[in-house]
């Protein structure tokens, strides 16, 4: 395994100890510098605590503990967890076991082949299949279910072209099928992320290897995908935390199909009146012991075995040629699924934000009314511009302690500080954000606190926080695949040529990585722009961030204009995601060879 | 674990924790750095402004902190989102409050909110209030009431539907199956106090829910908030929508066969203010401004022209002051008020009930 210089390992702690030189000042500055040092690299574990930790046991704690935070009379109770167990909320949990295994499954696969015809065969129109993965990723999840919603309804869309109403479809969607779909079809682009990254690692040598010794296709595969066997469990479990703690989908989809999830019950036990917010903490219990169970799976089935495969050594892949019939049946396959996945929420969102507020629906009611609306105001131009320092600000930060939390997950044999972390990044995906931002306020607001002088809570210091623990997760996932997969021996090779151990480090592995890095930073500024729970509870008095203005428009009778501003802000995001990736294109031309970016 | 390991082991947890330490250090300077950039005059001398905070689901909310604060510089702060988020946000600050004023629709989550001791009691604003806006004050003055709509008014498309119910009875004939939507209680605001409305005329628990269980056999439809119910109108899933007036009315200015009109009888459903009880004498005294602001003339002119597709679209308290030339008189809507401190205590059984009986 690399040692970075990020990461507190067993070369960093034992520099100390490598004796130091005798002599007055120098000695005592030596002495300092490696503690200065090594407090230094322990600083990102400082902030995963205060980020992650201290929230989530905060929130986890008001289940067994209310009046610790002035919520019930019980210094300790296991009340709500029977209250969960019994009546509707037990079936919630089940429904969202299986939609969570099911879309885990499908979103699997489905990247798993997108990746292969992507990376290894010569499928037309590879850089507009994955611009509209990053489309995918950008959606927020109501939006996708909102266009459903909109197609399927009785005087929806297809009603009025089909001239009749789409029943069997309706009730498909609103229920277990479409929340699994929709849910599915947002996973796929992480689980693309996970897998793709791999396979580009993985040169063409080991296929080359099997269909030497007389391997068929099959056999091929199967050599292959074991080797896989890291990046499809991320994936599995990546998708499955997302989607069991997915906010979207069961508010709409599976309220209207009458299909309850858990994260519906959960949020609905805070926004209501009075809040209970014990119940809700034992809801995110369970929730936890399903994405528990998942990690259960994963380690058992990786453990012992090394999944080393880049390294000075590595050649290039080879595109399989894809014959006449061969390229028009991938292309309708991928097709297809784009048009179901991403056509949907664009159709909503379009005829949403072009539609009059309210009215007769006729062709020339339709227009650009709401845009010009939208801009004029200006309300808009100031949320936007603090939401986007904020998501700037927490892109950069989750890059770099994504970065030192991957390097750690990726290490064999982490060590129980890489468990737990990686437990703690799971718990801040697997908890609906909001439950997350309450924990936030229970451990950032309590009284004692204030009394020492420490007031986070109410300042947009304390929302950056909020909004890195959802950030995090995702990029140390994304980055522990890439991370994990350089070999210790291109880092070893540059340090035994004499360089220093940064100066290595960025000339040995950060041209290999460089391109996930910046994957990494835009799916975290992209996810944040639109962040709405940990915005709401969080939001500093004074200032109102992007989503929570747009989710005003939506809900004050003007839909019209609050689709006009995700649209805007969609259709921005993307402009700024062609920048990146071009600047990128020109100043770091090796990258694009071996990442999954371009 | 060697000795060696083990001490390694003690200094990178005394290491961690100093870097926590650290974190906890710098974030907070930052945070504190704006804060006291923001609100630094409450150092410089007692009885100066303090930053007033206000958490507000009014639509004119905005244009009301800008007046109040151009009115009496008091420099004021405003945190702008739903009525759910907003008391989610009360209730898990409880331990150590960050509001100072809470301005939301209905009185039933006040009179929880002040029984529960977190409300400043004994304030009256010096405004004249009319028979209305009378009989909605508290006897223990914990809140103050600044406006009026009803819940749940009856919403439907007169091009479509002519001849609408006219009684709440009505609802449950055969004719109206499958065509009547609600908002579920548990996730839009103003909607328990109209179903506690529906309790309380109806004779109590057993009847209430005798009726609404009565619906839901008739094909009750429930949606999520008003937006979703009015959705559902417009594309002719349902034939009426029962939610809050000024939902309706707003609907009605925008398409004019969508009308509003008034069963027998509908809950009033105050616009309310609350002071947070723990909030600093200075903060106290400022909400208190603001509070009678929103009631002075100036105030109630803001109120009724800042959200004029929502909001201001209500029935105002203060004598003297007329309502939007869109809604009719409040002497023609029969309305009821209920008391909200029988009816506050049991919004959390009641939304249980009915999320468990009717939506599930």
């Amino acid at each position: 395994m690399t040692d970075t210089t990020l990461t507190p390992g067993p070369v960093a702690t034992a520099r100390p100890d490598r004796g130091s030189p005798p002599g007055g000042l120098a000695r005592v500055g030596r002495a300092v510098r490696p503690q200065a040092v090594a407090t230094l690299r322990l600083l990102p574990w400082g902030l995963f605590a205060a980020v992650l930790l201290l929230p989530v046991a905060g929130f986890l704690l008001v289940a067994v503990s209310p009046r610790l935070f002035a919520q019930g009379d019980a210094w300790f109770t296991l009340a709500p967890f029977q209250q969960v167990l019994s009546g509707w909320t037990a079936h919630a949990l089940l429904d969202s076991l299986a939609v969570g295994a099911g879309a885990a499954l499908l979103a699997t696969a489905v990247a798993v082949a997108l990746a292969w015809l992507t990376e290894r065969t010569t499928l037309a129109g590879r850089g507009l299949w994955r611009l509209l993965l990053w489309a995918l990723l950008l959606a927020p999840s109501y939006l996708e279910s909102l266009g459903w919603t909109w197609l399927v309804e009785p005087q929806g869309v297809l009603d009025r072209l089909l001239g009749q109403d789409p029943v069997w479809l309706r009730s498909a969607v609103f229920g277990p099928a479409g929340v699994i779909w929709v849910l599915a079809s947002r996973g796929v682009p992480f689980a693309y992320l996970a897998v793709t990254a791999l396979l580009r690692g993985l040169g063409r040598e080991f296929e080359d290897a099997a269909r030497t010794h007389g391997g068929g296709r099959l056999a091929t595969a199967r050599v292959l995908l074991p080797m896989l066997a890291p990046a499809l469990w991320a994936a599995f479990a990546i998708v499955f935390a997302e989607s069991v703690s997915d906010y979207g989908v069961a508010a709409t989809l599976a309220s209207q199909g009458d299909f309850p999830l858990l994260t519906g019950a959960m949020e609905q036990s805070i926004a209501t009146f009075p809040a209970d917010f014990p119940l809700a903490s034992a809801m995110g219990w369970l929730l936890l012991a399903l994405v528990g169970l998942a990690l259960l799976a994963q380690r058992r089935s990786l453990r012992g075995r090394s999944y080393q495969v880049l390294s000075g050594r590595t050649r290039p892949a080879r595109r399989t040629r894809l014959g006449a019939l061969r390229q028009t049946a991938a292309l309708a396959g991928v097709g297809t699924f784009f048009v179901l996945a991403a056509g949907v929420p664009a159709f909503g969102a379009a005829a949403a934000s072009l539609l009059p507020s309210g009215g007769r629906v006729s062709a020339a009611s339709l227009g650009l009314a709401n845009f010009r609306h939208v801009l004029r105001s200006g309300e808009m131009t100031s949320a936007l511009g603090y939401s986007a320092r904020l998501a700037a600000i927490t892109a950069c930060a989750a890059v770099v302690l994504g970065a030192v939390a991957g390097r750690a997950l990726a290490r064999q044999g982490g060590g129980r500080a890489g468990r737990l972390l990686d437990l703690l990044l799971l718990a801040a995906i697997a908890l609906p954000s909001v439950l997350l931002a309450s924990g936030y306020i229970f451990t950032y607001n309590l009284p004692f606190a204030s009394s020492l002088g420490i007031d986070l809570y109410g300042t947009t210091a304390l929302l950056v926080l909020g909004y890195l623990a959802g950030a995090l997760p995702s990029a140390a996932r994304l980055l522990s695949g890439p991370l994990g997969q350089v070999s210790d021996s291109l880092l070893w090779a540059a340090r035994i040529h004499g360089r220093r151990p940064v100066a290595a480090w960025a000339g040995a592995v950060l041209p290999l990585v460089a391109g996930s890095l910046v994957w990494a930073w835009l799916i975290a500024f992209c996810g944040t722009l639109l962040e709405l729970p940990v915005s709401q509870l969080l939001a500093p008095p004074g200032q109102e961030p992007l989503s929570v203005a747009v989710t005003r428009q939506l809900q004050g009778y003007d839909l019209g204009a609050g689709a006009a501003m995700t649209v805007l802000v969609v259709a921005g995001a993307l402009v700024l995601i062609g920048l990146v990736l071009g600047a990128l294109r020109l100043f770091l031309p090796a990258a694009r060879s071996l990442e999954a970016l371009t | 674990m060697s000795l060696r390991t083990a001490v390694g082991a003690r200094r990178r947890m005394v290491g961690v924790a100093a870097a926590a330490g650290l974190v906890m250090a710098v974030v907070s300077a930052c945070g504190s750095g704006q804060s006291s950039a923001s609100g630094g005059n409450d150092v410089v001398a007692a009885g100066a402004p303090v930053p007033l905070v206000v958490y507000s689901a009014q639509g004119y909310d905005q244009a009301m902190v800008t007046a109040f604060q151009k009115a009496t510089g008091i420099p004021t702060k405003l945190v702008d989102d739903s009525t759910g988020p907003l008391l989610a946000r009360v209730q898990a600050e409880r331990a150590n409050p960050q509001w100072g004023v809470l301005w939301v629709d209905g009185d039933e989550a006040f009179a929880a909110l002040d029984q529960a001791n977190m409300l400043v009691k004994g304030f009256q604003p010096d405004a004249q209030l009319n028979a209305a806006g009378q009989a909605v004050v508290p006897k223990d003055h914990s809140y103050v009431p600044t406006g009026l709509t009803v819940t749940a008014a009856l919403v439907y498309d007169s091009a479509k539907t002519p001849n609408p119910p006219t009684s709440w009875q009505d609802l449950l004939a055969p004719a109206w199956k499958g065509a009547i939507g609600m908002n579920d209680p548990a996730v839009s605001g103003p909607t328990y106090p109209f179903v506690a409305g529906m309790f309380d005329q109806l004779g109590g628990d057993s009847q209430g829910q005798a009726f609404y269980s009565s619906l839901k056999s008739n094909g009750l439809h429930v949606f999520q908030t008003n937006g979703d119910t009015l959705h559902a109108l417009q594309t002719g899933q349902i034939k009426v929508a029962l939610i809050q007036s000024s939902a309706g009315i707003a609907a009605g200015i925008k398409d004019k066969a969508i009308k509003t009109a008034y069963l027998p009888k509908v809950t009033s459903l105050p616009s309310v203010i609350g002071i947070d009880a723990k909030a600093s004498a200075q903060e106290r005294a400022e909400a208190e401004k603001f509070a009678t602001f929103v009631l002075s003339a100036q105030g109630q002119k803001v109120m009724l022209t800042g959200d004029r597709n929502g909001d201001s679209l209500y029935w105002p308290i203060v004598q003297g002051v007329s309502p939007d030339p869109e809604l009719p008189a409040l002497d023609s809507v029969p309305t009821q008020a209920i008391d909200p401190y029988v009816w506050g205590p049991k919004e959390g059984t009641v939304n249980t009930w009915f999320t468990n009986t009717i939506v599930h």
